[in-house]
Parts: structure tokens; C-alpha cells; sequence
């Protein structure tokens, strides 16, 4: 589904990514961790197709198509999805409305007739009680005064209104109490089939025991250094970075 | 149903114009359409609502005037190009609120006057230009006595060939201690040539206040643009979707209820042609 | 509390100025008035060449035509033109043949204003001055250290005897004589100020300094500096003014034009703290001066600058972004207090591509003074990517006094993003108080809390005078409280 190729970006002047190898495939967790600046949350913008990074070498191939290619609005009606660690404020514009549109422009492009408004109305609800979002946030404008627990939560909504094919989590634990995070987790985890992928980047191995990833791979300096199983994670808690980075400091 | 319609219905009471004295509550609001005098007085602790709509060019005067806890709140809705000159006079605690939309060429001059203690007065407003238009939405609030409130909030979108200009003063005459003040004008312009002029002014003789005001052109938010093109929103798509948000907030807090949906259909229709 | 507020305001009007003196020299005057003679005069005194004669007359016929403006928050009392001495010389005693010699009484006034006109006192790395008194410049330090390096710092009348074909390029390039009243009648009469030459690729290794004295009575001031910075060059400019206590008001019209190469790099900074007036608004200048420079591509202007002194301030120091990724800032503090009145800001034309320009403006309002700030933030058709960005803050110090805001935007590209916020406040009774219960005085308190204030501004400024800067905020304010 998703190969990335020796992928080496750039943000300003200075190179982020060295050279990342990575294959997901249909129906697989990875979940992609990293001490702070290794370049985590630049990977997820690059894949997103983010322009504040630019990509100096190496290829993306996301369904056969050549990703770096496709700017950021067809990467998403193509079902790539990316949950932000940082969900944006838009004022005035509800969550309803941006959500009608957003819905609208995947379905054009995977071919299906557009929802009627019972029915949108219906897959808000459907989807909302996933993560338990309150439906007064639906009325409200995109994220503006939400909390921290609803803005995340916002977020694996909007990805179960959109059912993408390649989910990229980048954060999405970082500032849940426990009971938000149990429901956020939950939620991806319903949301998981033998069709999509679904990569969680974290800091933190307690999303893990939720979220079972088949994949662990351990980002350090803008290379992937170390790849396991789930086991992995439960190390890494256990012991830290240090063992494994300490080849690899500049 | 246009607005026209909706204010001529059951819903309203309408007038023509001239001079009125509200001396009751009355829970359906006053409207008037394409008044060219208007003089109105609201009773002392009285509450009431006020549409005045602008269908055809025209020239209007208007005089307001509230008594000691008064409570005026009036949505001023211009749909053609007029002249307008608005007069409000607000006595001892009484309260204003305005929300003023001006949807093409129109040149709209505010004057409000606190001269009781402890008055307030709001007064936002929206103005959208497109082809050869000219906005001009000017907002005096003279702070004559202590303890008043005053806010506003106007916000301009200009397309086309079009100038936008927001012209505001908030003045605190000496001794109108405890002033709370505070006067915002944001721009956006769409095109590049399209004008936008804004002089948001403070003249300051009392020393124990809170003034301030800000004025911003410009300011899509990339952030936002990036986050909704994730989504599957082409960029023109954001930066529209932007751009009605940034003028719905003023419409939807129009403070008569049935008026939201047909001004935000309005502001939608005239945006998508900008 | 306010029993004693009255007791503080009372103390900072009493207080004195500190440079109110007035200095024992003899001084060459020509006589009252203004006329083409008066102008033809000052020309030959100053044995100019006929192109800066014509230029002059040219700008005096035209300013016979214009009126004084009128559009700043200011009350100016009428101004009689012809009662003004336009050409003030301090003489040479006899006995002093060398050019490099000068007056010894001179020579203890500079002394006396802190400004050493020899160069072995002067602290080490230090800081070349040209001195202005009057209409003359007296002396200029370190002028062949200066050269060593191909700087040109001098005179505006040594400027136009030794580079008249530099001069005569870019004086009025950047502020025409027709740009305003006060422009104009300094293009006809101005006699002397600074010239400034950095050339292309260097680094001026001191600070260069003007320091303007106003002595004679009866004289009005109208000096001109020119600054050019080549390509790539980089200079840190300072100027610094002060005049007697007298009863009279006295006229005050410079011009400052500063062109800014590509890549170069401009500073400007300014302590203005001319004779403010007495506490009944008696005397004190009138500051009525043109600042403004032009920036070519990738070069980047910055004023700074202290405005405590002058009766009446009409300034608005200015950036001409022209050349594509240009870049203005305007950094001010000014203080009024007793009758003082300023109208001062900045305007910002943005013409270039990625142009960005931002303001920071402290206003200090104290006495029965007045204090506007007046801004342009105007962006052509043409100027993709324009940013500004401005921050205007007044403080208000007693409640017969006023503080205004004047900004305008105007922008005509899409592209622009322009942010400017203004607050208005006084100094906060609990920030007092805080202050008193850790021991300080009131006075100390708002010298303190006033210096906090308008710290942002003052750490623009170079070392030495950041330093002089907030002695003077201090000893101006200290103890007011609102």
C-alpha cells in the first residue's frame, strides 16, 4: 500500500530525514517511535505533502501512484489520512459544514454518488458515537474552543467519516487524560480492517497496549535505526532510547 | 423567502419610517425598509429589536436614542448602495447592540455616543465589495461619562476592482474614567486588485482605561488551509470556506434569529461570485 | 496615595533641565528674516557651488507657495518666518588659525554635554562625532581613521566643497524640497549637518555621531544629513540634541535622508532631548523634522529612536521599501510631559517583493502633554508578500494628560499580511504597590516600571546610549504615578 524509498527531506536549510525505508501493507499496524526531533512529525508532514518540507531524494508510492507527485488534497480523497498532532482552529466555519465537503470530494473521487442530507446526517451520528463525541461539537466551528481530549478526538471522528486507506496518527495520545485516551485508542482500533493500514507515531508505549501494532520501528536522526515486534515497545519503556541510539549520535 | 419578504411578515412590525417611541417590551422586532429619516426612542428600561433594510439606493438619517436601561439590539442591512448616516445616543446603563452587514457599495457612518454612566454599546459589522464597489463603514464611539463599555468588531472582504474602507475612532473625553474599550477591523482581500483602507483611532484624555483596538489585512491562515486540504478540500475550496467563516461569525450573531439563514445565504452567493 | 501623587507630579514638573545652560560664546548672525537674499547669503558664506544655490532658491519659491500642515493632533501657536535668525555661526577667536583648533569654550560646552571633541578621551572602540552647534558643524573626530577604511564622515558643508558630484546624487533623492512645508524651508536654508559615505562592502568599525547644539538665541536650527550606504556595507548611526532654557520657542526643521543599498545595512538611532519648554509650557523647540530613507534590494533600515525633549514634536522618522526582500523597522519612545506636545511615528511603503517592515511605538503621556502616534503602512500593487507588523502602546501618567493612535493601512495586493495592535493603560496600582512592599519608593517604582516599559525600544539602542536613554526616562518620570 504505502513504500516509502530512501526518503531524505528537508525543512529551511536543514535536512530532517536521512534516508527512511518503510513498507506498510494492507491490514498492518506500524507504530513508529523516536525520542523528541528525530523527525517524526516530519515524516507524517511529508507524507501528507505538507509544503513547509521539501523532499531532496528518494521515492513514495502510495497505491501505485507516485505520492510525491500528488498535492495534498488528492492524497486525501486518494485515502490518506493524517490525524494531527496539532488539530487546527477554524473559525466559523462548523464542523458540520467541513465535514459535508470533505466527505463529498472522497466520495467523487472513489466514484459514489453524493450522500443525501438524512443520510450525511446519519453517518455523523454513526461515526460520532465511535469516540463518544458530543454532538453538540458537530454544531460547533472546527475545533475552535474544543479541549485537548475533544480536538484528538475530533480527529479519529473525522477519520472514520472519511474511512481512509493508509491512517497516520501522528501524536494522538500526547495530551489525553487515561479515559480519552481508552476512547481514542478504542475508536482506531474498531475503525482497523484487513483493508487499511494504520501507522501511530508515539512517544509513549501506553497508546500501545491498546493500539497492538505488528510493527515497532524506532526513529532516531532521521533513519529508522531499529525494527520489532510489539515486544519492542515494552523495551523501549523499560530501558529507554540509550541502548539503541548510542551507535548512532553524531 | 428573501429577507424582504420575511421582514414584511408576521414575524416583525413594520413601520415607515419617521419618528417612534418604544414605551413597551414586545418580543416581535421592528423593521423598516429603505426609511430615508428615521427617529427612535426607546423608552426608559425598555427592550426591543430593530431590523432596517436597504433594498434601493438611498440616502438615510437616523436618530436613536436610548433611555436610562434601555436595551436596543439592530440589525442594519444594506442590500444597496445607500448613504447612511446612524445617530445613537445612549443614556445611564442603557445597552446597544448593532450588527451591520453592507453587501456591496454603500457608505455607512456611525456615531455613538455613551453620555450616561455605565452604558454600553456593541457594534460589529461585515462588509463585502466585489466588482467597482466602495465600502465605507465608519464607526465613531465617544466615551463621554465614566463607566461605559463599548466593543466592535468589523470585518471586510474585498474582491474585484473594489475598495473597502473601515474608518474608526473610539474617543474618552477627559474624566471618562474607567473606560472599557475596544474596536477591531479585519480584512481580507481577494484579487490583486482589489483595496482595502482601514484607520482604527483612539484619542485618549482620561488616564484610567482600558483602550485598545488591532487591525489586520490579510491573515488566511495557511495552517487551516493545509488542514482542510488534508481533508479533501481543494485550496480554492479552504480559502472560500475560510473566508465565509471569517464573515459568517458577524451574521451569526445577528441578534434577530430568523434573519441568520438568509444573510448567510446572501453572504454565501455573494462570496462564490467574488 | 493621592495627596501624595500630587506631591510627585508637582516634583517631576519642578525638576530642571538638565542641559538648560547656555554656553558664553561669540557667535556670527546674520540678521532677521527670510528672503532670496537671506538664502543667496547663507549660499556664499558657506561658498557653495551654483547647483546647491539654484536648489535652494528653487525650494524656497516653492515653499512661498505651500501653508503649514495642519492634519497633526498638535496646537502650534503661529510662527513668524521672518522673525527667525536662519544663519548662526560660533566665531573663531583670533589666535586660532588650524582648522583642527577650536574655541576652548566650545570645546568645555561639549565637555560639559558629555560629547569629547578630542579623540584620546574618547572611550576606547569609541565613537566618532560631528559636532553641530548651531548652524556650523565645529568638529568632526576620527575622521582619518574613518578614511583608512575609504568612510566618508564630515561636515555637509566640507561634504559639498570635497564630493560635490556624491552630494549632488543623492541629496534630495529620498526627501524632495516639494514633500512638505518644513522640508522645503529646510532645502532653501539648511547650513550645515552631516554627510556620510560608507563605502561598498565595508563595515564601519565605531559608532558615527551627531550631536546637535542649539545656542544662540533667536537662531532656528534646519541642519540636513546625508547618508549613504553602498552595497553591502553596514553603519550604525547616532544623534543626539539638546539647546538652553529660553523663554522663546525656537525652530527646529532638519531633514535626514539615508539611502540604503543593496544588501546594506542602515541603523539610526536618536536621543532627542531638545529644551522641553518650563512646567507652564513656556519656551522649549519646536521639532519639526523629515526623516526617511530608501532601501534597495535585500538592504534594511532600522530607526530607533528616544523622544523626551522639544515643545512641539512633528516627526515621523520613514522607510521607502523599494528593492525586493527590504526590510524597515521603527523602534520610539516618546515621552511628553508638562505642555509637551508629539505627533511621531513612521510610515512604511512597501514596494518591493517580500518586503517586511515592523513597528513598535511606547508612548509616555504625562502632565497636561499631548502624545499621538500617526502611522502609514501602505502596500503597492506590486509588493507580493508584504508583512508588517506594529505594536503601539501608550501609558498614561496623571489624567490631564491625552494619548492617541493614528494608524492607517492601505493595502492593494492580496498577498499582504499586516498586523497592528494598539493598548492603551496606565501604570497598574498593584504593580505599584508590589513594587512598595518590596521597599521601593514610588518614585524608583515607575522609573522602574516606565524603563520596563519601554524596554523593548530601549535595547535597540547601542550600549552607551541605552544607558543615557534610560537615565533620562528616569529623571524625567520618576515619580509619577496615575
Amino acid at each position: 500500500m504505502l513504500i516509502i524509498k530512501n526518503l531524505h527531506a528537508r525543512v529551511a536549510d536543514k535536512e530532517i530525514l536521512k534516508g527512511i525505508d518503510l513498507e506498510v501493507r494492507a491490514g498492518e499496524i506500524h507504530a513508529i517511535m523516536g525520542p523528541n526531533g528525530s523527525g517524526k512529525s516530519t515524516l507524517a508532514g511529508v507524507l501528507a505533502g505538507n509544503e513547509k518540507y521539501t523532499v531532496t531524494e528518494g521515492e513514495v508510492t502510495f497505491e501505485g501512484r507516485d505520492l510525491l507527485a500528488v498535492p495534498v488534497e488528492e492524497r486525501a480523497r486518494m485515502g490518506l489520512f493524517l490525524g494531527f498532532q496539532y488539530p487546527v482552529e477554524i473559525a466559523g466555519v462548523s464542523m458540520a459544514n467541513f465535514m459535508k465537503l470533505a466527505v463529498a470530494e472522497r466520495r467523487r473521487y472513489l466514484g459514489e454518488e453524493p450522500l443525501t442530507a438524512s443520510e450525511f446526517l446519519r453517518l455523523m451520528r454513526e461515526k460520532g458515537a465511535i469516540v463518544e463525541l458530543d454532538s453538540k461539537l458537530t454544531s460547533r466551528a472546527v475545533n475552535e474552543g474544543f479541549s485537548g481530549g475533544e480536538k484528538k478526538k475530533n480527529e479519529i471522528f473525522q477519520m472514520a467519516m472519511l474511512d481512509p486507506k493508509l491512517a497516520i496518527l501522528d501524536e494522538t495520545d500526547s495530551g489525553l487524560d487515561i479515559d480519552a485516551l481508552r476512547i481514542v485508542a478504542t475508536g482506531v482500533t474498531k475503525l482497523h480492517t484487513a483493508e487499511n493500514a494504520t501507522v501511530v507515531i508515539t512517544h509513549y508505549q501506553r497508546l500501545l497496549d491498546y493500539i497492538v501494532p505488528d510493527y515497532v520501528h524506532v526513529l532516531y536522526n532521521g533513519r529508522i535505526i531499529h525494527s520489532g515486534d510489539k515486544s519492542l515497545a515494552l523495551k523501549l519503556e523499560k530501558e529507554g532510547y540509550d541502548w539503541l541510539i548510542n551507535d548512532y549520535k553524531e | 423567502m428573501s429577507i424582504s419578504e420575511l421582514v414584511c411578515g408576521d414575524g416583525f412590525r413594520r413601520f415607515e419610517g419617521g419618528r417612534i417611541t418604544v414605551s413597551d417590551d414586545t418580543s416581535r422586532p421592528f423593521a423598516v425598509v429603505d426609511p430615508s429619516k428615521l427617529e427612535l426612542t426607546v423608552e426608559s428600561g425598555v427592550k426591543c429589536r430593530l431590523v432596517i433594510l436597504h433594498t434601493q439606493p438611498n440616502e438615510m438619517t437616523a436618530r436613536i436614542g436610548l433611555e436610562p436601561d434601555a436595551e436596543l439590539s439592530v440589525a442594519d442591512i444594506y442590500l444597496a448602495s445607500t448613504f447612511a448616516e446612524v445617530d445613537v445616543r445612549q443614556k445611564e446603563r442603557s445597552v446597544c447592540r448593532f450588527t451591520t452587514v453592507e453587501m456591496q457599495s454603500a457608505n455607512v457612518v456611525y456615531g455613538m455616543s455613551l453620555d450616561g454612566v455605565g452604558a454600553s454599546c456593541t457594534s460589529d459589522g461585515v462588509f463585502i465589495g466585489s466588482g467597482d464597489d466602495h465600502c465605507v463603514f465608519e464607526l465613531t464611539v465617544r466615551h463621554n461619562v465614566s463607566d461605559c463599555t463599548s466593543s466592535s468588531l468589523v470585518k471586510g472582504v474585498v474582491g474585484g476592482r473594489a475598495t473597502g474602507e473601515f474608518r474608526g475612532l473610539v474617543y474618552v473625553a477627559p474624566d471618562a474614567q474607567r473606560t472599557d474599550a475596544q474596536q477591531q477591523s479585519r480584512n481580507i482581500e481577494s484579487g490583486n486588485d482589489a483595496h482595502i483602507i482601514t484607520k482604527p483611532q483612539l484619542e485618549i484624555y482620561a488616564d484610567d482605561v482600558r483602550c485598545s483596538h488591532g487591525a489586520t489585512v490579510g491573515q488566511i491562515d495557511d495552517d487551516a488551509v493545509f488542514y482542510m486540504r488534508q481533508r479533501g478540500l481543494s485550496e480554492a475550496e479552504a480559502r472560500r470556506l475560510q473566508i465565509e467563516g471569517f464573515v459568517g461569525d458577524i451574521t451569526m450573531h445577528c441578534p434577530v434569529e430568523s434573519l441568520k439563514e438568509p444573510l448567510t445565504d446572501i453572504l454565501k452567493t455573494k462570496l462564490e461570485k467574488l | 496615595m493621592k495627596q501624595k501623587d500630587t506631591d510627585i507630579i508637582g516634583d517631576i514638573e519642578n525638576r530642571e533641565y538638565k542641559y538648560g545652560f547656555t554656553s558664553d560664546i561669540e557667535t556670527e548672525t546674520i540678521p532677521r528674516g527670510l528672503d532670496e537674499n537671506v538664502i543667496r547669503l547663507i549660499s556664499r558664506k558657506k561658498g557653495e557651488p551654483d547647483w546647491m544655490l539654484e536648489m535652494r532658491l528653487k525650494a524656497y519659491r516653492h515653499w512661498l507657495t505651500m501653508e503649514m500642515p495642519t492634519w497633526a493632533h498638535l496646537d502650534i501657536p503661529p510662527i513668524d518666518f521672518q522673525d527667525i535668525i536662519y544663519f548662526a555661526s560660533p566665531k573663531k577667536p583670533s589666535g586660532i588659525t588650524s582648522a583642527d583648533d577650536i574655541d576652548p569654550e566650545l570645546k568645555r560646552t561639549f565637555d560639559k554635554l558629555g560629547i569629547p571633541l578630542e579623540e584620546q578621551l574618547a572611550l576606547s572602540g569609541g565613537v566618532a562625532v560631528d559636532a553641530v552647534m548651531d548652524s556650523v558643524s565645529v568638529k568632526t573626530t576620527f575622521k582619518e581613521v574613518l578614511a583608512e577604511k575609504g568612510i566618508i564622515f564630515c561636515s555637509m558643508s566640507e561634504a559639498l566643497r570635497d564630493y560635490p558630484e556624491l552630494v549632488r546624487k543623492y541629496l534630495g533623492s529620498v526627501v524632495s524640497y516639494a514633500d512638505n512645508f518644513y522640508s522645503a524651508l529646510n532645502a532653501a536654508v539648511f547650513s550645515d549637518g552631516s554627510f556620510c559615505y560608507i563605502p561598498k562592502g565595508v563595515r564601519c568599525p565605531m559608532e558615527l555621531s551627531t550631536y546637535f547644539r542649539i545656542n544662540a538665541a533667536g537662531t532656528g536650527q534646519f541642519e540636513r544629513t546625508l547618508i549613504v550606504a553602498d552595497e553591502g556595507s553596514y553603519v550604525s548611526y547616532l544623534e543626539g540634541c539638546t539647546a538652553p532654557r529660553r523663554d522663546e520657542n525656537q525652530l527646529h526643521a532638519a531633514v535626514v535622508e539615508i539611502v540604503v543599498l543593496r544588501d546594506a545595512e542602515v541603523k539610526y538611532s536618536t536621543v532627542q532631548n531638545w529644551y522641553p519648554g518650563d512646567k507652564d509650557g513656556r519656551g522649549g523647540i519646536y521639532n519639526f523634522v523629515t526623516k526617511r530613507g530608501i532601501c534597495y534590494e535585500n538592504a534594511r533600515l532600522s530607526w530607533t529612536q528616544v523622544e523626551t525633549g522639544s515643545a512641539i514634536t512633528w516627526k515621523y522618522p520613514s522607510c521607502v521599501l523599494l528593492g525586493d526582500n527590504s526590510a524597515g523597522e521603527f523602534y520610539s519612545v516618546a515621552m511628553t510631559n508638562n505642555f509637551q506636545q508629539a505627533d511621531t511615528g513612521t510610515k512604511m511603503i512597501h514596494i518591493g517583493r517580500n518586503t517586511r517592515s515592523r513597528i513598535v511605538s511606547k508612548g509616555i503621556s504625562a502632565g497636561r502633554s499631548q502624545n499621538s502616534y500617526r502611522g502609514l503602512v501602505k502596500v503597492a500593487k506590486g509588493a507580493d508578500n508584504a508583512r508588517n507588523y506594529s505594536q503601539c502602546d501608550s501609558l498614561l501618567i496623571g489624567d490631564k494628560c491625552g494619548a492617541h493612535t493614528f494608524p492607517t493601512i492601505d493595502s492593494r495586493n492580496s498577498s499582504a499580511v499586516l498586523e497592528h495592535e494598539a493598548t492603551t493603560s496606565k501604570i497598574s496600582e498593584e504593580q505599584l504597590f508590589y513594587c512598595n512592599q518590596r521597599g521601593l519608593s514610588t518614585e524608583d517604582a515607575v522609573g522602574l516600571i516606565v524603563n520596563g516599559y519601554a524596554k523593548e525600544v530601549l535595547n535597540k539602542l547601542p550600549m552607551e546610549f541605552a544607558v543615557e536613554a534610560q537615565k533620562l526616562l528616569s529623571i524625567s518620570l520618576e515619580g509619577s504615578v496615575g
